[in-house]
């Protein structure tokens, strides 16, 4: 259990490249942090940074409040899964958990008891005797796990650790990892690109791009505030519609007006944007917050392109102009392609950025 | 009633054919293998008989006769199925060291005058006595002036040498070229294999002008060195592959779980690379082995085995039951090698090749 302070974390690979950028972040005991990003943002290169896989060229890190920037790996006390389970094919499921054990010199009782206690949490004591060859990529990816959480560390770290299972399974193993830090209570530093994946296991989500952090938030932070446009576009399936508009005030009263709609204001959406010195906006929609209403209350109507039925709901797309929005209807009544919709805003769930910078007002 | 399957004649030609391709191949391989191990146990009067016999005789039939200069041995041939006689002496010496040397049957003189004894009762004795099956071993390794065994020893040294030098610098190279990226490395790797497209022969004088400098020359040492140049690149190129084909991570995570560097290199990636290894000493072993030329220029008064084998066949002109002998010593250490180190080539973890 311990708390880790990255503090102006920088890495330069060569001269030019420069994967992470000024990265400071607090992790508090026992909270699960996830690293979300696009490819090549820098989250795993972090991560690496935090096992002491990679050396930090600037910056300071600390676990308990112990310097460990300049400690090998073995000295820091943390764990690992990594993205390809990297299991020792040469040693049995046993052997693979116990060998971090075997190195603290503990004496043979007390790693046959963590061991199985690490196997039974993992569901893999039926296989102790086996050789990962001989067992299933889930399987191994358990192996991976129990061999991480055996040796009880100060910090927990997953790179990637569902993203070589397939999706039925990706989605058990994650609620199984929960549990897991549910009962382990161990402070987590997971790395995903998948969205849904940050979502789901996440105390707070820490959104990396082009090596620097965007938004820090708890899932529903990042999701219902978005920090800017490039948030609002990475989260949530399928992600929020963007519309340009102009924000125009007539007779004390704001309204937005883009190429195919005008839309009155709520009075706390104007109080919100009406002090903006920009009249040029971008309006961010989640899919879900575009709601079907009859003709009289609608604010824009469409044809429906194609819709998409999910089972629970169905996910209708409509061009406005060369843009595709998507909506997230009920499953019934259906709507057929060709079909004209009649849409209005969810007033409290607009998101408003600035043209320019993309920051959200 | 079952009816019985008709025969597929196309198929059972094909299969017959290829049956017969397959024995062909397999008795064009292992037939002179044959001939050079029934030959090396041969005696040399067997040896030198026409037809060639296919497996050496146990023991030798004799048959004494009074003789014109004393008395006349002859000998039971298998070919022909009668009595020849080869030798008309009356010095029983002279007619053991013949039935020692030339038919490989070892009978003392107090054995021949106890024979010879029975010739005033008897018109004809015969008598048999075993053949001493390792004859052409003994005289291989005996034969005075070419010391078989120091030159085995020696081989043996140089062979050893050559694996743990091409090992250690090949295969820390190999890890360089597989693990590190750096400028000039295609170039650098593939400069390596030049090397090995000198002929010795064309650099003799050099060599022995730098390995006397060295005072390597006739020494193990010095043809270690020579053979190592050449088998290091190939261990490159081996060790690199394999090293390449161990993902780093399962190192990392040796020591993220509490190793060093030089602990998760011991612990992980070098039990995993020991097939690549296990070959490349193999190359290295059977490339030592073998070599004769730089062998024949680099020493003169300490030869290694390879040396003293190609004496032997040049040297021992009408003896190539000995020169079998010679080779089959050769082959043999090679072939215990090989098998030896097959075990690790095919080295398994829990059933399934890495």
């Amino acid at each position: 259990m311990a708390t880790l302070t990255l503090t102006h974390i920088t890495k330069r690979f060569g001269r030019d490249v420069v994967a992470v950028k000024d990265f400071s972040l607090e992790v508090p005991d026992r909270e699960f942090l996830v690293l979300l990003g696009p490819s090549g943002c820098g989250k795993t290169t972090t991560l690496r940074m935090i096992a002491g896989l990679e050396e930090a060229t600037e910056g300071t890190i600390e676990i308990d409040g112990v310097d460990v920037t300049d400690l090998p790996p073995r000295k820091r006390d943390v764990s690992m899964v990594f993205q390809n389970y990297a299991v020792w094919p040469h040693m049995t499921v046993y052997d693979n958990i116990a060998y971090a054990l075997k190195l603290k010199r503990m004496d043979k009782q007390t790693i046959s008891t963590m061991v199985k206690e690490a196997a039974t949490l993992t569901k893999i004591d039926q296989l102790l005797d086996r050789f990962p060859a001989q067992l299933s990529g889930g399987q191994q990816q358990r192996v991976a796990v129990a061999r991480a959480i055996a040796v009880r560390p100060k910090l927990f770290l997953m790179d990637e650790p569902l993203s070589n299972l397939d999706a039925k399974l990706r989605a058990a193993t994650r609620t199984e990892l929960k549990a897991i830090h549910a009962k382990t209570e161990a402070t987590s530093v997971f790395v995903t690109h998948d969205q849904a994946e940050a979502m789901s296991l996440a105390d707070r989500i820490v959104i990396m791009k082009d090596g620097g952090i965007i938004q820090i938030g708890s899932p529903d932070d990042v999701y219902h505030r978005s920090a800017n446009l490039f948030v609002a576009d990475f989260i949530g399936t399928p992600p929020t519609n963007f519309m340009n508009v102009e924000l125009e005030v007539e007779n004390g009263q704001c309204q937005l007006a883009g190429p195919h709609f005008t839309c009155v204001l709520s009075a706390e959406n104007a109080a919100k944007i009406e002090d903006h010195d920009q009249r040029q906006l971008v309006l961010g929609v989640r899919p879900e917050s575009i709601l079907i209403v009859s003709e009289d209350d609608a604010v824009l109507s469409a044809e429906c392109l194609v819709s998409e039925p999910q089972g629970s709901h169905q996910i209708v797309a409509i061009e406005l102009g060369d843009k595709i929005v998507k909506i997230i209807a009920p499953a019934h009544p259906v709507i057929a392609p060709g079909e004209t919709v009649h849409l209005t805003f969810d007033q409290e769930a607009l998101a408003f950025f600035d043209k320019e910078t993309g920051l959200r007002i | 009633m079952t009816r019985r399957k008709p025969v597929n004649l196309a198929k059972a030609a094909r299969t017959t054919t290829f049956y017969i391709l397959v024995v062909g191949v397999a008795a064009a391989m292992l037939l002179p293998v044959y001939f050079i191990v029934s030959l090396s146990f041969l005696s040399v009067r067997e040896a030198y008989s026409y037809p060639l016999p296919l497996v050496p005789a146990l023991e030798t039939h004799f048959k004494l006769t009074p003789g014109k200069r004393g008395y006349l041995v002859s000998v039971y041939d298998r070919i022909e199925g009668a009595y020849e006689s080869v030798l008309d002496t009356k010095e029983l010496q002279k007619m053991s060291e013949y039935m020692r040397y030339q038919l490989a049957t070892p009978v003392t003189i107090e054995d021949l005058e106890q024979q010879v004894a029975r010739l005033e009762t008897e018109d004809e004795v015969y008598f048999t006595r075993r053949r001493n099956l390792l004859a052409n071993y003994q005289t291989f390794f005996g034969v005075a002036g070419y010391n078989a065994v120091p030159a085995l020893i020696r081989s043996l040294q140089i062979c050893a040498l050559t694996i743990v030098i091409s090992l250690s610098i090949g295969g820390m190279a190999g890890y360089a070229f597989a693990r590190y990226v750096f400028k000039g490395k295609d170039l650098l790797k593939f400069s390596v294999l030049f090397v090995r497209m000198y002929p010795g022969v064309a650099i003799a004088l050099p060599m022995i002008k730098i390995l006397a400098n060295m005072n390597f020359y006739d020494r193990p040492i010095g043809l270690s060195l020579v053979y190592s140049i050449g088998n290091i690149a190939l261990t490159v190129w081996i060790t690199a592959s394999i090293f390449m084909g161990i993902p780093e991570s399962l190192e990392e995570a040796a020591q993220v779980f509490g190793a060093s560097k030089a602990r998760a290199f011991l612990r992980i990636t070098l039990p995993l690379a020991l097939p690549g290894l296990a070959a490349a000493a193999m190359y290295a072993f059977l490339g030592a082995w073998n070599e004769t030329v730089a062998a024949i220029i680099l020493t003169t008064f300490n030869p290694t085995f390879s040396v003293v084998v190609f004496q032997t066949v040049l040297g021992s002109v009408g003896q190539v039951n000995l020169a079998a002998a010679g080779g089959m010593a050769m082959a043999l250490p090679a072939v215990i090698f090989t098998f030896f180190i097959r075990r690790y080539i095919h080295q398994m973890w829990g059933g399934v090749t890495v």
